[in-house]
């Protein structure tokens, strides 16, 4: 059926061992080495189409191998594998296995190379993810969980009429480039954008993310996004619209991360708007922006999940992620915060941190191709981000006014994980060269000139400076005990408000007519029962003498009439 | 945890190694002096702008302190922004629904709740 192992397969097989392994330090081990295996079989495929075969008179392709699907795949083993031990304590089998399936099938979504395999694998991330939002095993979890399935999913069926719709007008189920313009191309690029978070349909991931577990949201915030950001830098690069469908993204979610409580929805906020920077990169579609929109997702990967497991430890030791209850933790879990400063600097594209090297790449192409409001537009972005993610989140929780809380430091498998991940948001900030050379086209950049460097830290250091001053002056907005209201608002209040005005009013209307016409029903039966019934005028048995008069009466009428 | 509790006096010794080092963070005299050396950081970085060439592809860039002057404006008018947003949008915890993600404590069996005094 197929000349290579498909790497999915691997995690397939992991998440079906894992239950017959003790639970423990060895099914830990075993849920840690897939990946890293996985990983290992992604290196060695050899460029190419492979793992072809005829299901149902169609040629599937499950394996297409370029550098674009490998980058993605092996970032996506490497995200797993940090998760995984970042999970290492958790005793629960079904987020054990779920981890597994999920990630195993965003890589089998990745290296799909035709539509009805990516749909296959596009479905099983919405399943196997939701389990993660699940295991919380609280009511408003189980909420957040089916609204989450119902969008995830919702955005599989809109995918496959796209698929449908594209067979019929082309005749090949190939996931290859596409041009918007039919309602094939619409549906599936509707598909990925609802998975992609775009502006307004955004509203799944800051409701879902902060409402699983400890472990888990940090594994959502691997796969879902970036295999949205993967399909369509394959389907759509170079779509104009995206351009600014992602400068939109890039700030529509800076002012919610402002002012949310939920140190773990800022960061979800935080993601949507690095994702809308990747969705720029792929809308200019040049080589550089589109080597930028990779390298950003990787990028981002490493260090938005430094930074969800730097929270999530201090949830998981103090029992909330909540800005207004959090403070002052520095002192106790100290390292945890050094991990969180690392996450934060890198997602504020500090010289020397991921971010830096990543992010570039997307401003420059933006500028090269003469889009200087998305340019200045991304830059007000960057900024946010360092006011939000860079400062905030770590200000917030380990810094600001003492809560009082004394945690201990994280568990050694979270420290473990959250060092691996700070090495590397490094490591790539400091020497680049081998993150460029998997980019899907070869790197003519330079991020450390001394222009760059110096604008970079002038944009920075000024942020900082002005958040300074509000903080001081008591304008920047106090951490409240809070939700704010965001667009789900139209699907959690609106929805389900207009449907009861309509309830009503159908229900007025209803018992109106049906009110009406029992009333006159009520009046025909009466009538009837007058006329016809036991004493009925027509149902009486009438005297012969009344009758015989009543004729008398009538001839002697007639007769009058025929004498005048 | 309420703000007006009464913080409990923490033994410097129970803390971590890392955690002691770290404590002069507590007090306000050092954090005015990280402002200050904010201050002096930014001073620092306006003054380099005059003095290196500037590769740039736009006219604004070569305004010196545009950077600077970008990142201060821009952040402070998104606060303010976010600030009058907070206002408008804000709402409790359980506005939602009774049992929500939001108002409902995290799971004790799910956390490892250890303080530095166990």
């Amino acid at each position: 059926m197929t000349d290579l192992f498909p790497p999915f397969l691997l995690f397939v097989a992991g998440a079906l061992v894992l239950p017959l392994i003790p639970n423990g330090h060895p099914r830990s081990l075993a849920a840690v080495i897939v990946p890293v295996i996985s990983a290992y079989f992604i290196w060695m495929m050899p460029e190419g189409m492979h793992g072809q075969f005829l299901f149902m008179g169609q040629e599937l392709t499950l394996l297409r191998v370029d550098k674009l699907s490998t980058v993605f795949g092996l970032v996506f083993c490497l995200a797993a594998f940090l998760a995984l031990i970042y999970a290492w304590h958790v005793r629960d089998t079904i987020q054990q296995t779920t981890s597994l399936l999920y990630a195993g099938a965003a890589i089998g979504a990745v290296f799909a190379g035709d539509l009805i395999s990516l749909f296959i694998f596009w479905e099983g991330t919405a399943i196997a993810s939701v389990f993660l939002i699940w295991a919380r095993r609280t009511e408003g979890a189980y909420s957040t969980g089916l609204r989450y399935l119902i969008v995830q999913v919702g955005s599989g069926v809109i995918l496959l009429a796209g698929i449908l719709l594209q067979y019929v007008d082309s005749g090949s189920m190939a996931f290859d480039a596409m041009t918007l313009g039919s309602p094939a191309t619409w549906a599936i690029f509707l598909a990925f954008g609802v998975k992609c978070a775009f502006p307004l349909l955004h509203n799944w991931m800051p409701d879902a993310y902060p409402a699983a577990t400890v472990t888990g949201t940090v594994i959502l915030s691997a796969f879902t996004t970036k295999l949205a950001v993967y399909a369509l830098a394959r389907g759509f690069a170079g779509t104009e619209i995206l351009i600014y469908i992602g400068a939109i993204m890039a700030i529509f979610p800076v002012f919610y991360a402002v002012i949310e409580n939920d140190l773990r929805r800022v960061l979800t906020y935080s993601l949507n708007q690095q994702l809308g920077f990747m969705v720029v990169g792929i809308g200019v579609g040049t080589e550089l922006a589109l080597n930028g929109t990779v390298a950003h997702a990787f990028a981002s990967i490493l260090y938005q999940a430094l930074l969800f497991m730097s929270i999530g430890a201090v949830l998981f030791r103090t029992g909330t992620a909540k800005a207004s209850e959090l403070g002052g933790l520095y002192k106790t879990m100290p390292l945890t915060m050094i991990f969180c400063v690392i996450g934060a600097a890198s997602i504020s594209s500090f010289p020397l941190f991921s971010g830096f090297v990543s992010k570039s790449l997307i401003l420059s192409a933006s500028v090269h191709e003469g889009h200087y409001i998305v340019w200045g537009i991304l830059l007000f972005a960057s900024a946010g981000a360092f006011i939000h993610s860079g400062i905030k989140v770590p200000f917030f929780a380990f810094f600001a006014q003492d809560s009082g809380l004394r945690p201990k430091e994280a568990p050694w498998n979270m420290l473990l994980a959250m060092g691996l991940t700070a090495f590397l948001c490094i490591a790539i900030g400091v020497y680049s060269d081998p993150l460029y050379a998997l980019l899907p086209y070869e790197v003519v950049y330079v991020s450390y000139t001394t222009t760059h460097v110096v604008t970079q830290l002038q944009l920075l250091f000024f942020s900082a400076l002005a958040f300074a001053m509000l903080m001081r002056t008591g304008i920047y907005p106090p951490a409240l005990k809070s939700v704010n209201l965001d667009f789900d608002w139209s699907y959690r209040k609106l929805g389900p408000a207009l449907i009861g005005a309509v309830r009503y009013v159908v229900r007025g209307i209803w018992g109106g007519l049906i009110g009406t016409g029992l009333r006159g029903v009520n009046w025909g039966f009466a009538a009837l029962q007058r006329a016809h019934g036991a004493d009925g005028l027509l149902a009486r048995a009438w005297p012969t003498g009344q009758m015989v008069l009543w004729i008398a009466v009538l001839l002697g009428a007639t007769l009058l009439l025929n004498y005048m | 945890m309420s703000k007006d509790m009464k913080i409990p006096e923490t033994e410097p010794s129970n803390l971590p190694w890392l955690g002691r080092k770290l404590l002069w963070l507590d007090s306000i005299k050092n954090v005015d002096r990280i402002v200050y050396a904010l201050f002096i950081v930014c001073a620092g970085l306006l003054a380099a702008d005059f003095m290196y060439h500037k590769h740039s592809y736009l006219d604004i860039e070569d305004i010196p302190g545009f950077y600077a002057a970008y990142g201060f404006f821009m952040c402070a008018a998104l606060v303010v922004c976010a600030r009058a947003l907070q206002v408008l949008l804000k709402r409790d915890e359980d506005y939602y629904a009774p049992k929500d993600v939001a108002s409902e404590a995290y799971p004790e069996d799910q956390m490892n709740r250890e303080t530095i005094n166990d």
